[in-house]
């Protein structure tokens, strides 16, 4: 047993039988769904029943059956061929699950995961209550999962019982119930298995009987190494598991989607994993990708760039649905995937403690700054940008919100406050007319301050300009100037 | 119980009568000019629309929106502009102390784009400042925004064309801006919950800008290695 002063583990074992239908279910019609279903794998050349659902095993399949006894038993059985790659993507989101009930994850490569799970109790309330939301949240994804508990990780696996336990046996039971544990459930090789068999030992119980000398005489470096493992001798040294570094993930639809609204629910689906994957590595998202891909014809990207991170799935899938009414799709929609890779850490105050709730005008204000960029896109929002220059047109322009880098703190103002300067700018300076040698724009114009010398630089334009402050008898105030080379009026703003 | 809450909410807004004296004091955000604030009652009205009608532009008709657009922007909140009929000159803005990353600049596409973008940033707390431009709002475009300003108590203006003046309009306060000489701008209230049309506001605005300089006061071109340039813009 493990020394008193360090902490006692808790390992659980996850194992999913029917991944393999699990995986490929979601792709099928409710009417597919409904028959009877089993999923063949090859074997030794041989085509097998790998898991079945249970309307076939109403009709007698069952595991290991092969192909043409299955077809016989039950003519309808609905076959699939198994896919390892999906099975094991499937694999890898189960273990993001897994990750947010504990930091501790390993994959098993055949269709497990282990969790540790001894000092996670107090955030669910208990362990029977970690159990049962774990449970909840399997049944949530449609995947059936049975579980084994113990101290250690190879333990966990070998009482793996054909059902879900949502409580935690006491040490003793553990104990119990390993001792009674049948001998061909250890992974060992066959002669080892064999030797067993000669050796007259059926449980674990028998084994560990043994004397450790005589044990380690008659068997491999391996089996000691195991044995050494059940008896938390040795610690488990397989890789834990860690969240991809970006988030990648599809859903399949070989039925295709012909419509925008029944679009919403998968990306709905797409978007809840990735707030899972991104409450489990606490980091929030910059930016997103969607690309929906038509059966035939070329495919369609849609980017969603966020004005400040978020993690909130319905705040996102309102983003992609107001980005989405302006886009144009292939007509039928096979496969819609969703790419994610900028991402920073979450805020260390997720929670608006401030008294006045000067943060919540805050995040409104970038909330709505992200649904005016989804729903008119970027090239409508602008922002005024300062320039240290002299021409008006260069000082003052208007540059694409997202792309703004503020610089205003280190350009000087002061000179605005003494000469007046108009509040609008016209995007191109008008010709002024000269009338009854008076100046005329709408009305006769009168100067009535000025003027402000203003140069261009030599080396982009040579434009000396004087620049009044004009008004017209209505009272209208122009901000006009005069070229310096060729003396004629422009008007360049008002002053609203 | 639903209904208390539904009853808390309706007494929490202004225009909710609850008899002689109980109505909720009037909230209101000051316009930087005492004269206007006695003549508006205490200032732009929040938690409503108010309609600006300038008779021409140029005669200092945005001025006087920028006290509160320079207080909402140093309390860090968003101004939106939606589609201005000018581009707004950063150096002036600047000068004025308002921080322009504060400042979003949206030019719409047609008249849906344009509502829907009002209405937003209204519900979303932002300071919208809305330039109706050529397109005629129909009253109930006006009362959505209306509404969304009493919802989330928050002030909006909007410019329209001076055309609409004969117009019902569903604003708390429609103002004519109208100037007869330089300097001097002309308020007209032509409609304000709780007060009788008509009343009238002379205001002045910048009174240092009448210095005339001349010409050969004047610094000459600021690149002095082109001295034949400043040469000969300093005649006249």
């Amino acid at each position: 047993m493990a020394s008193s002063s360090k902490r006692q583990e808790i390992w659980l074992y996850l194992q999913f039988p029917l991944l393999s239908l699990e995986t490929l279910l979601p792709q099928l019609t409710p009417e597919q769904q409904s028959k009877p279903i089993a999923i063949i794998g090859h074997q030794k050349n041989v085509q097998q029943v790998l898991c079945c659902n249970s309307q076939a095993s109403a009709w007698g399949v069952g595991k290991q059956l092969s192909l043409s006894t299955a077809l016989a038993l039950c003519p309808e059985l609905l076959t699939l061929s198994r896919r390892a790659e999906q099975e094991q993507e499937r694999l890898q989101q189960l273990a993001l699950l897994a990750y947010s009930f504990s930091p501790e994850v390993i994959i098993h490569k055949e269709l497990g995961l282990w969790l540790e799970i001894s000092g996670c109790d107090r955030l669910f309330k208990g362990y029977d209550a970690l159990l049962c939301e774990l449970q909840n949240k399997l049944q949530q994804q449609g995947i059936t999962a049975v579980n084994g508990l113990a101290e250690n990780p190879l333990a966990a696996r070998l009482l793996c019982k054909p059902s879900f336990q949502t409580h935690l046996p006491s040490s003793q039971q553990i104990q119990q119930s390993l001792q009674g544990t049948a001998l061909y459930k250890l992974e060992t090789s066959r002669k080892q298995q064999q030797s067993f068999k000669q050796l007259g030992l059926t449980s674990l119980a028998d084994l560990l009987a043994l004397p450790r000398s005589a044990l380690s005489e008659r068997f491999d470096a391996e089996l000691m190494a195991t044995i050494q493992q059940l008896n938390n001798q040795r610690p488990f040294t397989a890789t834990r598991f860690q969240p991809p570094s970006s988030f990648y993930d599809l859903i399949h639809n070989p039925q295709g989607i012909f419509n925008k609204e029944s679009l919403l629910f998968p990306m709905k689906t797409l978007l809840q994993r990735l707030c899972q994957y991104m409450i489990a590595r606490q980091c929030h998202c910059l930016e997103m990708h969607w690309r929906f891909e038509p059966l035939i014809g070329e495919s369609k990207q849609m980017s969603i760039r966020l004005s400040s991170s978020q993690n909130s799935w319905s705040m996102l899938l309102n983003l992609s649905r107001l980005q989405l009414e302006r886009q144009e799709l292939p007509r039928s929609i096979e496969q819609i995937i969703l790419y994610a890779d900028q991402f920073i850490e979450a805020p260390a105050g997720m929670f608006n403690l401030d008294l006045f709730g000067e943060q919540t005008d805050n995040r409104s204000s970038s909330d709505l700054i992200d649904s005016l960029n989804a729903r008119l896109g970027a090239e409508a929002l602008f922002q005024p940008v300062l320039k240290q220059e002299n021409l008006p047109e260069q000082a003052g322009t208007l540059g694409l919100a997202n792309q703004q880098t503020t610089t205003a703190t280190q350009i000087d103002v002061s000179y605005g406050k003494q000469t007046p300067q108009p509040l609008w700018l016209l995007d191109k300076p008008l010709p002024v007319q000269i009338r009854n040698q008076q100046l005329y724009w709408h009305r006769p114009l009168k100067l009535i301050s000025g003027p402000q010398r203003l140069c261009g630089n030599w080396w982009q334009n040579e434009q000396q300009r004087d620049y009044y402050l004009a008004c017209d008898s209505k009272g209208a105030r122009y901000w006009l100037f005069r070229e310096a080379m060729d003396r004629r009026w422009f008007v360049h703003g008002l002053f609203a | 119980m639903a209904n208390t809450e539904i009853i808390s909410s309706l007494l929490t807004r202004q225009d909710t009568w609850r008899g002689r004296n109980l109505r909720l004091p009037r909230r209101t955000l000051g316009t930087g000019h005492n004269s206007l604030d006695l003549l508006l009652q205490g200032g732009w009205p929040t938690a409503a629309l108010t309609e600006l009608l300038p008779r021409r532009l140029g005669i200092g008709e945005l001025s006087l929106l920028l006290p509160i657009v320079k207080e909402q922007s140093s309390s860090n909140q968003l101004c939106l502009w939606l589609d201005p009929p000018y581009q707004p000159y950063a150096p002036r803005l600047a000068a004025a102390g308002i921080a322009l990353d504060r400042l979003l600049i949206v030019r719409s596409k047609n008249p849906t784009e344009w509502l829907w973008v009002a209405e937003q940033s209204i519900r979303n707390g932002a300071l919208l400042l809305a330039w109706s431009g050529e397109q005629h709002l129909r009253y109930t475009d006006l009362r959505k925004l209306q509404l969304a300003a009493a919802d989330s108590s928050r002030a909006a203006f909007l410019f329209s064309s001076i055309k609409t003046l004969t117009d019902p309009s569903p604003a708390a306060l429609r103002l004519e801006l109208d100037s007869q000489s330089v300097n001097q701008l002309q308020l007209t209230v032509r409609k304000l919950r709780g007060k009788a049309p008509g009343d009238r506001l002379e205001l002045n605005l910048d009174h240092n800008s009448t210095q005339r300089i001349a010409l050969n006061q004047l610094p000459t071109g600021q690149h002095h290695a082109y001295g034949s340039i400043s040469a000969s813009g300093s005649g006249n």
